[in-house]
């Protein structure tokens, strides 16, 4: 069985039915409708030319009756004429008068009661219809029996009934199917803030969760629809800033103990335990700063208008990670573009990443190598190193969080490369891995120019 | 040399007052925004070390506040929060520099030193790094204590990388100090003052040491003992 599913489609799909339905029964019942009242007309003209021909009844000083039917009336009943006839009886059922030739009864005496329409089968094969009325002349009571043949009923009334079917048949469809338009619509324009509201839900993420349904111009039936989705929202909202006022709380908690434990530690006096404990502590730090990184960039979105110099950013990055890579005797270098490279972004985020890159060179690659941020104009950073390249088959996991190659190493809690991912996805750009020909990774950062 | 510190904490404040006076610079704390509005009324501090973590109020509205009404105190922001957007809304509020949570005491020391040799600010005559110091008045090298006098331009090449000690000084602000805004900059020019003062350098026996970040700048590091 077909199902419709959307609710135009279900409502033409009814009124399709109620169309046919309608304009088969519609005819038929008006149909009927005039013939009742074709038929009642009938025979309102039967009983008034009953009542003429009782009126020409004239009572003889005998007791007896004459039928006296005026010259200029007489052809009506002549049985040449055909249209009606008559007979009038006494009460015993006797014939006095008729317009038939043969002088009977139209229809048998007593068979039907005063106004009751009879019909009777002629010899001749048509019909005829007609009626009785009593009438008193005189002290006595006298039957008059009219009749008409069917063969000769008014010819306009019958035209009428006859092409009816026809005629309403062919009004009745096209106005149907101009209600049929106008309810399709009607629904769409009633359904139009229904789709509206479609497009805003589509754009809530993460970062938009102050996006709420309107409810102006809303169909009331939808509107509960529309409360519920708003009052979701509003707890999904509500679940978000909690979570981003946790990720503050965690930031504070954690960091103002490592504030304390770091000038703790500067306090004592120089050797190797308080080496040991200032890089453990910035190696934690480090660890809780990328974990906030992660956590702030899930409900991270770059603005439309967001606009970033590529270049003033990774100048500022490979400057930030200078010092780290000379303290592990390595060289770096920034290349490519020298003047502004527009994209769109948003510099801090960008920061991060190309820090990240940098960072992730200058710890994955030996003593002595070089480190080579390599700007171009088109919106693509590559950082290249020197160090043993990424394999084949980690080249897509590389990505992921907490994901490392040797879990044995202290230093890396495989967040970084996390983070650059999700600034990436963050400005519609993309990050990739590669290896050099002689070498090195090769990780290439995608943005869009602006 | 008097600094507000207006943090929350009370064993990180003391730690901090211990620190700083042991670099020469006595704190005053104060626990609220209140109380650090307050204290800035009636005392004239040097700097002030604000973290924004602050029970009765955000530090950002109070640096707006502070800045609104004009105060044109040095503030070194102090903050466990460095997310993304964190550092660009502190120094849009009116900071003067930013440090997150941890941080080396004498980082702190150091930024605080960097605020106050700002046009204006009183401190900042010696520069030192490793055995060599600048005397940034009378213009005197001293290294390992030896007097040394360079050329104008040398010198002014191991000011700035004196006051950036231990970070890149970018090579534009060479350029900009050296041959001032109009100047006809050749593009090798900062190079060779670099190189001629790196052989300086080398020839006095200084325990310093520059290195080309190319592209970006140079970074002046001390040499590590042993």
């Amino acid at each position: 069985m077909i199902r419709f599913r959307s609710i135009i489609s279900r409502v033409v799909a009814l009124q399709v039915v109620a169309i046919g339905a309608t304009s088969i029964l519609l005819p038929l019942a008006l149909y009927w409708l005039l013939e009742q009242a074709a038929n009642s007309l009938h025979r309102e003209t039967l009983r008034s030319q009953a009542v003429t021909i009782g009126s020409f009844l004239r009572a003889q000083a005998d007791g007896g009756v004459v039928l006296d039917i005026p010259d200029d009336v007489r052809p009506l009943y002549a049985e040449a004429h055909g249209l009606y006839s008559y007979a009038v009886l006494d009460a015993s059922g006797r014939v006095l008068f008729s317009s038939r030739a043969d002088g009977a009864a139209l229809f048998p005496s007593g068979t039907s009661a005063e106004g009751d329409p009879s019909a009777r089968r002629r010899e001749t094969g048509s019909g005829l219809f007609g009626l009785t009325v009593v009438r008193t002349v005189g002290e006595r009571l006298y039957w008059v029996q009219i009749g008409q043949d069917l063969a000769h009923r008014d010819v306009i009334i019958d035209d009428i009934v006859a092409e009816f079917f026809s005629r309403v048949a062919w009004i009745t469809f096209p106005i149907l199917l101009v209600l049929l338009l106008i309810s399709i619509l009607i629904f769409r324009r009633v359904l139009e803030p229904v789709r509206e509201a479609s497009t805003t839900v589509a754009a809530i993420g993460p970062a938009r969760t102050d996006v709420r349904l309107p409810e102006q111009s809303m169909p009331t039936e939808i509107m509960p629809l529309v409360r519920a989705v708003n009052q979701a929202l509003e707890r999904l909202e509500s679940g978000f800033r909690a979570q981003r006022e946790f990720t503050a709380d965690v930031a504070h908690e954690l960091r103002t103990p490592l504030a304390i434990m770091r000038v703790r530690v500067d306090s004592l006096g120089a050797g190797p335990v308080q080496d040991a404990l200032r890089t453990d502590i910035v190696g934690m730090a480090r660890t809780v700063g990328q974990v906030l990184d992660i956590a702030e960039l899930e409900s991270f979105v770059v603005g439309d208008d967001a606009k970033a110099d590529l270049h003033a950013v990774c100048s500022d990055a490979v400057g930030f990670m200078a010092p780290l890579a000379v303290d592990m005797s390595k060289t770096i270098a920034l290349t490519g573009a020298d003047s502004a490279v527009w994209v769109h972004g948003h510099a801090d985020a960008l920061f991060r990443a190309v820090r990240n890159l940098v960072e992730n060179a200058i710890r994955h690659t030996p003593r002595g190598t070089s480190i080579e941020v390599d700007v171009s104009a088109d919106g693509t950073v590559c950082v290249l190193d020197d160090g043993p390249g990424v394999p084949e088959t980690d080249r897509q996991s590389i990505f992921r969080r907490f994901w490392r190659r040797d879990r044995a190493r202290p230093d890396s809690r495989g967040l970084g490369l996390a983070i650059v991912a999700r600034v990436a996805t963050a400005h519609g750009g993309s990050i990739s891995v590669e290896n050099r020909p002689d070498g090195g990774a090769i990780f290439t950062l995608r943005l869009r120019p602006a | 040399m008097r600094v507000l510190l207006v943090e929350d904490n009370t064993e990180l404040v003391s730690l901090l007052k211990k620190g700083l006076s042991q670099g020469g610079i006595e704190a005053d704390a104060v626990g609220t925004a209140g109380d650090a509005s307050h204290a800035l009324v009636t005392m004239q501090y040097s700097a002030v070390v604000l973290d924004l973590g602050l029970p009765d109020e955000d530090g950002i509205t109070l640096l707006r506040d502070l800045r609104r009404r004009g105060e044109s105190t040095p503030v070194l922001v102090l903050t466990a929060r460095d997310g993304v957007s964190d550092r660009v809304t502190g120094l849009r509020a009116g900071a003067d520099d930013y440090l997150a949570k941890p941080f080396a005491m004498e980082e702190l020391i150091a930024r605080i030193q960097a605020l106050l040799r700002r046009p204006g600010s009183l401190l900042g005559r010696r520069l030192t790094s490793g055995n060599v110091a600048l005397d940034t008045e009378g213009r005197q090298i001293f290294v390992a204590g030896a007097v040394h006098a360079f050329p104008a331009r040398e010198t002014a090449v191991l000011e700035i990388l004196l006051r950036r000690s231990g970070n890149v000084a970018p090579k534009r602000l060479f350029e900009d100090h050296l041959f001032g805004l109009s100047g006809d900059v050749g593009s090798n020019a900062v190079e060779v003052y670099v190189h001629r003062l790196r052989k300086m350098l080398a020839d006095t026996g200084a325990t310093v040491k520059i290195h080309t970040v190319r592209g970006v700048g140079y970074l002046l590091t001390e040499d590590k003992v042993g």
